[in-house]
């Protein structure tokens, strides 16, 4: 039977394909995969290295992060004392004042809940003005006006607490004597 | 039969994917005839063919999850056989254009069809061909490649690809026809 030379081939492709690589050639390739791997493993190794280092640094800048926002928070905290003492010692007498005042005008809260509600209202709106200043004073380019006016929002306070008491005892005393 | 073969081979595929040295070895086994023969009829010397096959097996098992499965391993592997086998041939400088100008030559008609062929004869006989004759013939006739793959891959012309088969047939069967006037005597 004959035929053509490219049928020949075609038909037995199969045939043709019987040489075969010599026997070590299976463990040449399984070193190579060995070696592979074993560089793999070693790039991780590397890879957590720089993992972390990326991590120290990561929290190298974190920390500088909080530090600058921490540092403001620090100077924020200055005393009025650092700024100027006079007024500091002002201050201190100013604030026992003021909480006794504020005991005493809580003493006629239950007889008047609802004058006394207005009441602190009135002073909250003071001592936020004076907190924003507190939290400003660091930042101030004139430290001493500002202590200046947080001193003068405390006496401004003690007049308010004054004012508050004199009309709640007139009117408790107004209450008292209707009651009668 | 082939559903259940290709079946067999996409099971030790996975576990190459997950980097089992057995399956390597199944698969190794499985293919290192077919892909050192593809290898050696192109390069055409067996120390360049083994390495051939050393690297492109390294390659598949390294780069397996490159293998998406549109094809079989065997074909997928083959691919990497070729052009390793191509690229061999390119560092030995092999020149994959006609030297004397395109020419096609008539399609012979007589004389084809009188020979019994012998794998064994056949396979010796394209050993004998000159390397840009026998890389085409065997793309064309054994890879299953066609003229136009064969211009991109050799990076010859479609036409270059044609005359060269040609040449090569020739060239065959003049080989055979030779020895097996020696036979005959």
């Amino acid at each position: 039977m004959s035929t053509k030379l490219e049928d020949f081939i075609r038909e037995n492709k199969r045939g043709f394909d019987t040489d075969r690589p010599s026997a070590g050639l299976w463990d040449k390739i399984e070193a190579e995969l060995d070696k592979k791997e074993r560089q793999k493993k070693k790039h991780k190794r590397v890879f957590n290295i720089q993992l972390w280092a990326g991590i120290a640094a990561s929290l190298l800048v974190v920390l500088g992060i909080t530090f600058l926002y921490v540092s403001p928070g620090k100077r924020g905290k200055i005393s009025v004392e650092d700024v100027n003492p006079v007024y500091a010692q002002k201050q201190v007498k100013f604030v026992s004042i003021i909480e006794q005042k504020q005991d005493s005008l809580q003493a006629f809260a239950k007889t008047n809940p609802e004058l006394y509600r207005k009441f602190k209202a009135d002073f909250e709106v003071l001592n936020k003005t004076y907190e924003g200043l507190n939290k400003g004073m660091a930042g101030s380019p004139n430290q001493q006006m500002v202590v200046k006016a947080m001193v003068r929002n405390l006496e401004i306070q003690i007049q308010l607490l004054n004012q508050q008491l004199s009309i709640i005892n007139e009117v408790s005393q107004y209450k008292k004597e209707n009651s009668i | 039969m082939e559903a259940v073969y290709i079946d067999k081979n996409i099971d030790l595929v996975n576990a190459c994917r997950k980097g089992s040295r057995a399956a390597q070895f199944e698969l190794y086994k499985l293919y290192e005839r077919a892909m050192y023969s593809a290898a050696l009829r192109i390069v055409n010397h067996e120390a360049e063919a083994e390495d051939v096959v050393q690297e492109a097996f390294l390659d598949a098992f390294l780069r397996i999850g490159d293998f998406r499965g549109d094809t079989t391993f065997g074909l997928w592997l083959k691919q990497i056989i070729v052009n390793k086998s191509i690229n061999c041939l390119r560092k030995r400088r092999v020149e994959f254009t006609n030297l004397d100008g395109v020419e096609i030559a008539a399609e012979e008609s007589a004389d084809q069809e009188d020979l019994q062929w012998r794998v064994e004869e056949v396979k010796a006989a394209i050993k004998g061909l000159a390397d840009g004759y026998r890389v085409v013939l065997t793309l064309y006739l054994f890879e299953g490649y066609d003229h136009e793959e064969i211009s991109h891959i050799l990076k010859i012309s479609e036409v270059t690809s044609r005359s060269q088969l040609m040449r090569a047939k020739t060239k065959l069967r003049n080989i055979l026809e030779k020895k097996g006037a020696r036979d005959e005597y």
